[in-house]
């Protein structure tokens, strides 16, 4: 049932609707460029809830980095993503087109 | 079931995720892209677009109340608020996109744009400075119109040089190089020539430069879709 098990060469901390699209958001800033918190989640359009325990994640896998600091004594959460996260996120992307080249990938997705 | 159920839905959903396939992955990724690039990505067209109608309206309104071969058809005062308005409101507009799409983010990029903006700041007090200086050591009246246009317009053009090298911009570049030839043109046709061709070839270069933008990001959004 599992989605590696069927793919196996999609990187599970990415492939995920959520962390996806937060992958996809900090890639679009510039290289070593982070964004706050807020902006990030109006950016993906999710709740603070949810996109904390994604960030969790991803964080946890070194995909991104999370710093706080503090700005008129009130405190501002940064995210940017890592270099390690920034290489994830293309080897991802040249794995879906990979697995797109390869002509059995729909009978394996009629699999699930 | 339960998946089916979840991707009907649309968003995902916290724990239990719909499995995407790579497909809907790709799909995704470029929805999601479009999205963060509006939102993060500064509107060239909308900054070319204003500064374009302020040279050509504004210019234009000038060159009209100069005695040219049309005759005075505006009063200077009128003409000179005109101006005074479009290149204020295009400042603003071009100040205002650098600040809305910039907002909660850090780092090189937001380094860069701010150390561009305060070149025009700096490039453009130099100017004034220098500009002030001579009519001040007795630079004939007459030359003053050719005095200020000619030197703004070669800042104007340095700077975007400046911004063509530093986002890799073809386009900004190219524009750059026809302002500093519109510049050179401008004051070899002398007043009131040279007025309108800022209006014409120098506002025309930036509604140009300002379709190419928008016909290319119209490309670029239908390929992916």
């Amino acid at each position: 049932m599992t989605v590696e098990r069927v793919l196996p060469n999609l990187d599970s901390v990415i492939h995920a609707q959520a962390r996806l699209r937060v992958t996809v958001a900090l890639s679009v800033l510039s290289p070593g460029d982070k964004v706050t918190f807020p902006r990030l989640q109006e950016l993906v359009g999710m709740s603070a809830g949810n996109l904390s325990t994604h960030l969790r994640k991803l964080e946890d896998a070194g995909y991104i980095t999370i710093t706080k600091a503090y700005q008129r004594r009130t405190p501002v959460t940064y995210v940017t993503l890592t270099k390690a996260g920034r290489r994830a996120f293309e080897d991802y992307i040249a794995a879906l087109h990979d697995l797109l080249a390869t002509p059995d990938h729909r009978s394996g997705e009629e699999a699930l | 079931m339960t998946d089916e159920s979840q991707r009907s839905e649309g968003p995902a959903v916290i724990g239990d995720e719909p499995h995407l396939s790579p497909e809907e992955s790709l799909a995704l990724i470029e929805a999601q892209r479009g999205k963060a690039s509006r939102s993060l990505y500064v509107d060239p067209a909308l900054i070319l677009g204003a500064w374009g109608v302020a040279w050509l309206v504004g210019f234009g309104a000038i060159y009209l109340a100069t005695q040219g071969s049309l005759g005075a058809v505006m009063p200077p005062w009128a003409a000179g608020a005109i101006a005074a308005i479009l290149f204020a409101a295009a400042t603003l507009v071009s100040f205002g996109e650098q600040v809305r799409r910039g907002r909660g983010v850090q780092g090189p990029s937001r380094r860069i744009a701010a150390m561009y903006g305060w070149s025009w700041l700096l490039a453009f007090t130099g100017l004034f400075a220098l500009d002030l200086a001579l009519e001040h050591h007795g630079l004939p009246a007459d030359l003053a119109p050719l005095l200020w246009t000619g030197s703004s317009l070669v800042a104007v053009g340095l700077l975007y040089l400046a911004g063509g090298m530093l986002w890799d911009d073809r386009l900004q570049y190219g524009l750059g190089v026809w302002v500093l030839v519109t510049g050179a043109g401008s004051v070899a046709a002398g007043v009131p020539g040279n007025f309108e061709v800022l209006s014409l070839a120098g506002g025309g270069g930036f509604l140009v430069a300002a379709a190419v933008t928008r016909a290319r990001g119209w490309r670029s959004e239908r390929a992916r879709a």
